[in-house]
């Protein structure tokens, strides 16, 4: 609620939101092109530096969209708080199922 | 944020305001939390289910097709382009908030209607998507890729074929259909697990329903914008509340990219 918005607020938030837009672009173009050129050069080796470049480019996306399209970096701490400390949780989670999920596999293996 | 505003004395009956933030907002805010616990439920599966199977079509190799260009192989071009309509579309959105902000309706209704526009683009590439998936033979419980893992590839590289790529390969060369019967016979080419095809259309689906319902209620706020009820009341908060929802796909987009198509 800021109908009392100045001009020079307004036009701050504005070019906040396109320089946002154009790292989000640029993020996903490199993304996509360093997934191809992996692809294309190294084939399936040394993934696991590619997947973690990947992971980590994805969450520099949702700390845009979430910050500056969402409004979250301008809303109290407490709020912010509430909403991301849950997320916490999700850590676990992928740990955990992640390596259930191997050692699935590798159960597969002894018994097939 | 002046205290002095009556509508949230209304929000809020009990008197303090939590967080300084209106009723409204904060309760998209904590749907879209328990959301993104569904949205990464369903994401932990499908990482669970992938890391205990043996073999998983490679991205690169499935989703490789764009719409005019048949034939011509672009690994994640329509895919990107599908990001990168969704990442406009949630950005004319946030423009449209904006201009909600300074109470200027006629800036809401472009806007909002440009990101309404880019919704339904996403949307219909979706659709392209999934109609060519299911004509190469992919469905929920069907999944017509081959497999042949690395020590088996005549290229050195593992290859995931469709119907149309294996048949590609036999013409280019790379097997003769003797080569292609035997190795299904002795295990060197396996069919695809279903459960690639089941998660990319449950979890792909999950998220385009999200999308559509995100249309359908932008464009009901686009029509009651247009008949000036937020103008009446001097409150556009409900162009923020559906800002944040439409900002939410786009978020949870970043990750099914991720899952599916990158990694």
């Amino acid at each position: 609620m800021a109908h009392d918005l100045t001009d020079e607020q307004y036009n701050s938030q504005v070019s906040a939101v396109w320089k946002a837009t154009l790292w989000l672009s640029i993020i996903t173009i490199v993304e996509v092109a360093v997934a191809l050129v992996w692809y294309y050069k190294l084939g399936s080796d040394h993934k696991l530096f590619l997947n973690g470049f990947l992971i980590i480019a994805s969450l520099l996306k949702a700390f845009f969209i979430v910050g500056e399209f969402m409004h979250l970096n301008y809303e109290k701490r407490a709020l912010t708080l509430s909403i991301l400390v849950p997320m916490v949780l999700f850590i676990w989670g992928i740990i955990a199922f992640l390596i259930e999920g191997d050692s699935i596999k590798n159960l597969r293996g002894l018994f097939n | 944020m002046a205290s002095t505003d009556i509508s949230h004395e209304i929000d809020w009956k009990g008197g303090n305001r939590p967080f300084q933030a209106r009723y409204g907002k904060l309760m998209m805010w904590y749907f879209l939390v328990s959301d993104a616990f569904t949205f990464t439920t369903f994401l932990v599966t499908y990482g669970l289910i992938r890391f205990s199977s043996t073999i998983w079509p490679d991205p690169n190799q499935v989703f490789n097709a764009m719409p005019f260009l048949h034939g011509v192989k672009v690994p994640l071009g329509f895919v990107s382009i599908m990001t990168f309509i969704l990442i406009l579309s949630s950005v004319f959105v946030v423009r449209a908030v904006q201009e909600g902000h300074r109470l200027n309706k006629n800036g809401v209704l472009k806007w909002m209607g440009l990101g309404i526009l880019g919704g339904i683009a996403f949307l219909g590439c979706q659709a392209w998507e999934w109609s060519h998936m299911h004509h190469e033979g992919m469905w929920f419980d069907r999944n017509s890729l081959q497999i042949v893992p690395k020590d088996f590839s005549p290229t050195g590289e593992a290859l995931t074929l469709s119907p149309a790529a294996l048949e590609e390969a036999i013409e280019d060369g790379l097997f003769t259909e003797a080569q292609v019967t035997e190795m299904q016979a002795n295990g060197q080419m396996k069919k695809a697990p279903v459960n690639f095809t089941n998660l990319f259309f449950f979890i792909t689906g999950f998220h385009g329903l999200h999308v559509l319902s995100g249309i359908i209620l932008n464009i009901i706020a686009w029509i009651n914008t247009a008949k000036g009820v937020y103008q009446r009341r001097k409150d556009y908060e409900m162009i923020e509340k559906m800002g944040l929802y439409w900002h939410f796909v786009d978020l949870v987009w970043v990750f099914v990219f991720l899952c599916f198509y990158l990694l």
